[in-house]
């Protein structure tokens, strides 16, 4: 697994900062909307060049993907060895791909009658990510971009799962990665969606959404030891484009679906992940399914308010902090990311437990975790992941 | 895998029914890119927002179900381009500092053509939305796959399509210029004829082809064609009737 937001750009610096529930790494941008300073979660470090022979995908938003990339690379080489080219396959998500790039390639166009000469229309179409992750890999099986608004990080999972399960594929890189833009920044201030304040999951006090850039990546194999993908659950709202059903029935046919999915019972899952957007409605629904299937006893927490909401990675990135916590845990006992916020219940909001600093889930021999994605147009995706310790 | 292709359908500005399509695949010639069909299928609400693409491929998967299938099925919709023609004007608006029109910003999600299906049938199934370039059908039958893998009893319905680019953008990209749409519904079992696909990477150049390959695709399909290949540059897609 590798990672880049606002908390770091690799693994063992990230870790701490996610446990401490640090709010420190967000900042203040007033580039990106016209006439407002926004609070986001942008990626602090120096992200990588993309290399000569790939100029043509050379956007923000492949160098985001190229800053997780890179640290998986050691066992990417070695599953290629191993299972060849062919059987390597691709599935990235993204919401923005290289639109960051494109603003700059149609302002030059509107002063000079001309893209701007660095633009290729290969960083600007969702494809591009996927083919440019595996031309960097150097991976010659299918490769592809799911595009499903929040959703998509999350799905890009449950796809790979999927390729290996019907042997189209032996390995897959999945993940994602979606960058800050005036775009998506514009189209959420048009929605009201947008909050003046870092944001608030599950606060009477919340008032929306702080936006964030990043990637996250995983190598997939079919191998039964170490950290599985158990379960996926998938739904459709029906609703409205642009809000969720207030009583939560996508959501809990997700979670539902992916606890079934795995074989595990609710009560025995040790965290979940919320989507936890920090949105009036997004909050109300999600508080309400969650409630519905796992009840008031199991820990959860939404790590928006630490990387802000990175849209289109945010599946792969939230699946990436649970992937971590399994990862290090310890005798079967998981560090919790806390639930970062004022502490403020809303009294409207089912009273779902939120994890607490320095918490660790009660030991057990089957870790089960849960993350949740909800995206625009009413597309939904849950993960299971577990890890058995002997 | 074998999949079972239950209902097909097609659209094209031009080539509106089944025989209009039976027609042009004994004589194929490129595909126009102008036009687009009448929504009324949809409720007025729906269709006020709904951009060419949308009508497009909301037309041929409505086509490719029965009542009873239409808010039963699994969706992919995949699309190269998707809603970046609509985006064009939202990034005129980002780089004149302008401020952005929160429906227009809704309907240039790439699953747009998913969340207006879903609220047109009330479909609360599963759905992806997709692109992969020149591979954008064959990545998104692979994912119908996928779906099929996860809920082996549920038929998934697979649209393909696009609309002309945007002249900005558009001497950028080399590929047949046509607004077009292909839904397949693919199922593990029951009635039907059915193929199975097989994905292998091409070494050797892919030319630009007359058409797009879900249009080859359905071409070989109509004219009976038992085993066919369709290159693009990154893959060879191998199709076999079963």
């Amino acid at each position: 697994m590798g990672m880049v937001h606002a908390l770091g750009d690799e693994p063992e610096a990230i870790l701490p900062r996610l446990l401490a529930g640090d709010q420190s790494r967000l900042s203040t941008r007033s580039d990106l909307v016209p006439d407002r300073a926004l609070i986001v979660g942008a990626v602090h470090e120096t992200l990588p060049e993309i290399p000569a022979e790939l100029a043509r995908f050379a956007c923000r938003n492949n160098a985001m993907a190229l800053a997780a990339l890179r640290q998986i690379e050691a066992p990417v080489a070695r599953a290629l060895a191993r299972h060849g080219a062919e059987r390597m396959g691709v599935v990235m998500g993204t919401s923005t791909s290289g639109v960051s790039d494109a603003e700059v390639a149609i302002r030059h166009h509107q002063e000079t009658s001309e893209l701007a000469p660095s633009f290729d229309y290969a960083q600007l179409e969702f494809g591009g990510l996927a083919e440019f992750t595996a031309a960097w890999l150097g991976a010659q099986g299918p490769a592809f971009t799911i595009s499903t608004a929040c959703s998509s990080g999350a799905r890009a999972l449950a796809t790979a799962r999927s390729l290996i399960r019907m042997g189209l594929c032996d390995a897959v890189v999945a993940g994602a990665a979606d960058t800050l833009c005036g775009l998506t920044t514009g189209g959420f201030t048009a929605l009201h969606a947008l909050s003046d304040e870092v944001s608030n999951p599950m606060s009477r006090n919340r008032c929306g959404l702080t936006l964030g850039e990043g990637a996250a990546v995983f190598l997939v194999t079919g191998e039964e030891s170490g950290i599985q993908l158990s379960g996926v659950g998938e739904s459709s709202e029906a609703h409205h484009m642009s809000a969720p059903d207030p009583e939560g029935r996508g959501a809990e046919t997700a979670m539902r679906e992916a606890l079934t999915d795995a074989g595990a019972p609710a009560e025995e899952v040790a965290y979940a992940n919320l989507h936890g957007t920090g949105t009036p409605l997004n909050d109300v629904m999600e508080s309400l399914a969650v409630d519905k299937v796992l009840g008031r006893d199991i820990p959860c927490s939404s790590t928006k308010a630490l990387v802000g909401h990175t849209l289109g990675a945010a599946g792969a990135i939230e699946a990436a902090f649970t992937w971590l916590v399994l990862d290090r845990a310890e005798a079967g006992a998981l560090p919790l990311p806390p639930h970062a916020w004022d502490g403020e219940r809303d009294p409207e909001l089912a009273p779902i437990r939120l994890a607490v600093p320095g918490e660790r889930a009660a030991p057990r021999e089957r870790a089960i975790t849960l993350s949740n994605s909800f995206g625009f147009g009413g597309n939904n995706c849950t993960l299971v992941m577990e890890r058995h310790f002997a | 895998m074998r999949v079972v292709l239950r209902r097909m359908a097609a659209w094209a500005p031009g080539l509106e029914t089944p025989e209009a399509w039976q027609g042009w695949a004994a004589a194929p010639a490129p595909l126009r890119g102008d036009g687009v069909p009448d929504a009324r299928f949809l409720p007025a609400m729906l269709r006020r927002r709904c951009t060419p693409l949308s009508k497009i491929l909301l037309k041929a998967a409505m086509e490719a179900c029965n009542d009873e299938e239409r808010s039963q099925v699994r969706t992919v919709f995949s699309s190269r381009h998707g809603s970046i023609n609509e985006s064009v004007g939202l990034l005129e608006n980002v780089a004149r500092a302008e401020k952005l029109s929160p429906a227009k910003f809704s309907h240039t999600v790439h699953n747009a053509q998913a969340g207006l299906y879903s609220i047109a049938t009330g479909n609360r199934q599963a759905s992806t939305s997709l692109a992969a370039r020149e591979d954008s059908f064959g990545c998104g039958l692979l994912e119908a796959l996928g779906h099929l893998e996860r809920a082996p009893d549920r038929a998934v319905l697979a649209v393909m399509g696009d609309v002309p680019l945007d002249p900005v953008f558009a001497r950028l990209v080399e590929e047949p210029a046509c607004a077009y749409a292909v839904a397949l519904q693919l199922a593990t079992g029951g009635e039907g004829p059915g193929f199975t696909l097989r994905v292998a990477p091409n070494p050797e150049p892919a030319p630009v082809p007359p058409w797009p390959p879900a249009v080859e695709f359905l071409r070989h399909w109509l004219v009976g064609t038992e085993r066919f290949e369709i290159p693009t540059p990154r893959q060879r897609w191998c199709f076999a009737r079963s």
